[in-house]
């Protein structure tokens, strides 16, 4: 055996469930051992993903243009948008907290649609890249994901607890929009099959 | 059929002879750099203990008040459910779901999945849905958010502080508490023990019937 070669180019197909190494040829498409469906890389990565991710930047223009949540004092409304709401925090000395919102739901959302964008382009084109350096970029966008959905959890929170009758938080569009997005892009990292990075190289 | 001498790295599809690794030392794929396998001491003990611990605190940081706030004499208290309910009378019913998800039901099932299976395996019983439930609670890792919710009360109790003044309920010390658990559960939980033991069961169980 050579010393790094693809399992898939010496007939082996690992399970995505469960990890188990099956070798390919006995005609059998599930796993042995979890029964779920063995597929070399996951199907249709590339067109899963590019649609996902297409939606997703759809969605974040209203995510970010429409208020997300709205402060009603008095009977005078105050919508805030995202970049708002950080500005806010900003203004009155939560520089942490601030910056903290501003990578959470500005930075991460941002470059994990760029990121992803990109990835797909290297796999479509057969860029000759660092696969190593791709696939550890490809690791930290599915990693942060998930910590976009604070903006979300936080506005649960104070629409909860701010409802009094003179003073309220109500949730605006944007919330819907950004869920979206956070959930959109989720799943178009999980549908990236990162082998197909290792695939395009030429000479490893 | 001898495929099991093999391993291959799930993201760049390395072919590789699994190291025999001891308790503490961890593997990582030569090419790409993934973590591939840490061997945990004690892993089922030690995740069954902590699912039996982690499925008792769901419920008071669930049910039992986080945080309360008092604007003009009119106090008002919160917990992980009825933020949920307060996106629903808004209207917000999608937002409402995804938290519901994210933050009560997905981490209910994982916590329920992860005591059902080490118990199963402590208790070196066999199980046909064994399989089953470890593909679910595989598959729903990524979707419980309870340390970005916990990201979410500190961001809110900061935006709240300048309105009026807060106080805190069990609920959230027992949420707190439900985080530390969960993190040492995922942790502690060797994904490949476990299938390698349900593994076992199974040829035991058909060598013995
Ligand atoms: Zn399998
Ligand atoms: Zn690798």
């Amino acid at each position: 055996m050579q010393a790094k070669t693809n399992a898939l180019s010496q007939g082996f197909i690992r399970c995505h469930d469960c990890g188990y190494l099956v070798k390919t040829g006995n005609q059998s498409l599930s796993c042995p051992r979890c029964n779920s469906h063995l597929h070399a890389r996951h199907p249709h990565s590339l067109q899963r993903t590019s649609a996902l991710l297409f939606s997703s930047f759809l969605l974040y223009i209203p995510a970010n243009i429409f208020p997300i949540m709205t402060v009603n004092q008095f009977g005078a409304g105050d919508p805030h948008t995202i970049a708002g709401g950080i500005v806010e925090l900003i203004d009155s000395g939560m520089i942490p907290i601030g910056l903290l919102v501003l990578v959470a739901s500005i930075l991460v959302p941002s470059s994990k649609l760029i990121g992803i964008g990109l990835l797909l382009l290297c796999t479509h084109f057969r860029w000759q890249i660092n696969a190593r350096r791709w696939t550890v970029m490809y690791r930290i966008i599915a990693f942060v994901g998930r910590w976009s959905m604070l903006d979300i959890f936080m506005i649960s929170i104070l629409v909860d607890l701010v409802n009094f009758g003179e003073v309220q938080i109500i949730a605006g569009p944007a919330a819907t929009a950004f869920a979206a997005v956070v959930i959109l892009t989720m799943f178009a990292a999980e549908n990236f099959d990162p082998r197909l990075l290792w695939d395009n190289q030429k000479n490893l | 059929m001898n495929s099991t001498n093999y391993d291959a790295c799930p993201e760049c599809d390395l072919l590789l002879k699994p190291a025999q690794l001891k308790i503490g030392e961890k593997a990582h794929c030569p090419r790409c750099g993934l973590l591939l396998s840490r061997p945990r001491k004690q892993s089922i003990e030690r995740t069954f203990a902590l699912s039996i611990t982690g499925f008792i605190l769901f419920f008071p940081s669930v049910l039992l008040p986080m945080m309360g706030i008092t604007v003009l004499g009119d106090a008002n208290t919160g917990t992980l459910l009825s933020g949920v309910i307060a996106l629903f009378n808004e209207n917000m019913w999608p937002v409402a779901i995804v938290v519901f998800l994210a933050s009560i039901m997905f981490p209910l099932v994982h916590i329920s999945l992860s005591l059902l299976i080490s118990g199963h395996l402590y208790f070196k019983r066999s199980n046909r849905y064994l399989v089953t439930w470890m593909r679910w609670m595989y598959h729903l890792d990524e979707w419980i958010m309870l340390e970005v919710y916990m990201l979410g009360i500190i961001v809110a109790c900061v935006k709240l502080m300048a309105i009026a003044p807060l106080k805190f309920g069990w609920g959230l010390y027992a949420f707190i508490a439900l985080i530390i658990i969960t993190t040492l559960l995922t942790s502690n939980l060797d994904n490949r023990l476990f299938w390698q033991r349900i593994e076992q069961l199974r040829k035991e169980n058909n060598n013995a019937s």
